[in-house]
């Protein structure tokens, strides 16, 4: 299974995008960001499955959440930043 | 015992308060500071008390509701984000020591828009002749904690929009009995206190935040952006450094629940119409003075009074001793007494709650009046 991550600059902020999105029924778990694309320094991320990327996408972005980083967790376990 | 001091602290809170304290303590971690499910927990009811919060008092975005730990330390921030040491700040004439403290300590420069109690068209006339373009921040109080006076902040904050000077908002008295809405006033903060009206435990507090970046008060951890020296610049991480009051927000989180489903219309209701009831019969005692506007129009669940020729605090601890629990003395705000003429006598003050019932207004009122008779008529 293919996932995406959507970084999220605090706890709050990925608990509005989650919510956003389960209201639209796409399924999200809010997670702490992984330390190699945390940036900063310790940050959270929600979790989508590749399915639901782009309904996620639209939907966050008429929420006014539209993520400023998305990364896809690769099947060997690494990070690759998705250009939005 | 009969609770009438809600002004300072609602002591009756809705039962589910204390069930939610009592879980935290063993079940909620730190929210933002873990990926288990004890901190996860915690993230899910701090964020849910910041959901319920933003929907009461019409707030955009949760983010923008911070949680502090009093109305006072939300205060000392959004003074201190707006004014700096010589700025000029108009404040009311029925300002707390929590806005009147900080302003001093800051070197501000103060001017008091003083009106008389419950005359609200004197009061914006007061504010319309001071605040000018050179005004770093207006103040106001919504409700005066000693009087109950309803300022007519709608009007100011429309004032400050018009004028474009910042509006911060102290609702100590008004949160979770009037209505408010962060969005229509367009103030720069509100604060308030989670342990009044909102029936929280004490030790909790909101300051709901506009568009200005606020500055920092208190410096710290706060489980984001943790690589970087300075505070987030993202709310309400920039402003909540430091383990949450867990305890104190799942309660919180509680009381507002208890806020919304009576909703304010019927709390409201219900506060005016004990004041009144007090009130109306305060005012036929030979030898006591209400401070009272006499249709309740522009008073809250708040009103002082004095017993002729007996002091405030004497007063107030011959209630206590008849079972009855008010506050007397200056209350905190030697301006608001100094403004309604009575820095020198104090007042005692009783304040109601969703909880207190017309028979124990009743019973404030007979008190009151045995003791002002015994007063008029000393024993042999």
């Amino acid at each position: 299974m293919v996932y995406y991550l959507i970084v999220c600059r605090s706890l709050t902020y990925a608990q509005r995008t989650a919510a956003t999105l389960e209201r639209v029924g796409i399924g999200a778990h809010i997670l702490r960001s992984p330390k190699l694309i945390a940036g900063e320094g310790c940050g959270y991320s929600v979790k989508v499955s590749e399915r639901n990327l782009a309904q996620a996408l639209t939907a966050l972005a008429r929420a006014g959440l539209s993520p400023k980083r998305v990364f896809i967790i690769a099947g060997d376990g690494s990070y690759r930043e998705v250009r939005l | 015992m009969i609770y009438l001091d809600s002004a300072a602290t609602t002591l009756q809170k809705p039962p589910a308060v204390a069930r939610a304290v009592h879980f935290a303590v063993g079940h909620l971690a730190s929210p933002g500071r873990g990926g288990h499910p004890a901190a996860q927990r915690a993230g899910e009811t701090a964020f849910h008390c910041r959901t319920l919060a933003a929907r009461l008092f019409d707030v955009e975005s949760p983010e923008q509701v911070v949680f502090t730990s009093s109305a006072t330390h939300g205060l000392n921030i959004a003074i201190k984000t707006l004014a700096a040491p010589g700025d000029r700040v108009v404040i009311s004439g029925y300002e707390h020591n929590a806005v009147t403290r900080p302003l001093h300590a800051l070197g501000a420069r103060v001017e008091v828009a003083s009106g008389p109690l419950f005359a609200p068209e004197e009061t914006l006339a007061a504010f319309e002749k001071l605040v000018t373009p050179d005004t770093a921040a207006v103040v106001c109080t919504h409700v005066s904690n000693v009087f109950g006076y309803v300022l007519p902040v709608e009007t100011i904050a429309a004032l400050c929009r018009r004028r474009g000077i910042p509006f911060i908002l102290d609702a100590s008295q008004s949160a979770g009995v009037l209505p408010l809405s962060l969005r229509e006033l367009g103030a720069a903060f509100i604060a308030m206190p989670g342990h009044k009206g909102l029936y929280g435990p004490q030790g909790t507090g909101l300051l709901l935040c506009g568009e200005i970046q606020p500055a920092t008060v208190l410096e710290g951890g706060t489980g984001s952006a943790s690589a970087l020296a300075e505070m987030p610049d993202f709310l309400p991480d920039r402003l909540e450094a430091g383990t949450h009051n867990m305890p104190g927000i799942a309660g919180l989180m509680e009381g507002l629940r208890f806020v919304s489903r009576t909703g304010l219309r019927r709390i409201r209701g219900h506060e005016e119409q004990l004041t009144a009831l007090t009130v109306r019969r305060l005012a036929r005692v030979s030898g006591v003075r209400v401070f009272a506007d006499p249709d309740c129009a522009c008073q809250a669940g708040v009103l002082s009074f004095q017993i002729q020729g007996m002091d405030c605090e004497e007063t107030g601890a011959a209630l206590a001793r008849r079972g009855i629990a008010v506050r007397a003395g200056l209350h905190c705000a030697p301006l608001a007494h100094q403004t309604a003429g009575t820095l020198e006598a104090g007042t005692v003050r009783a304040s109601f709650s969703a909880f207190n019932t017309p028979r124990e207004a009743l019973a404030l009122a007979g008190a009151v009046e045995a003791l002002a008779a015994s007063r008029r008529n000393p024993p042999r």
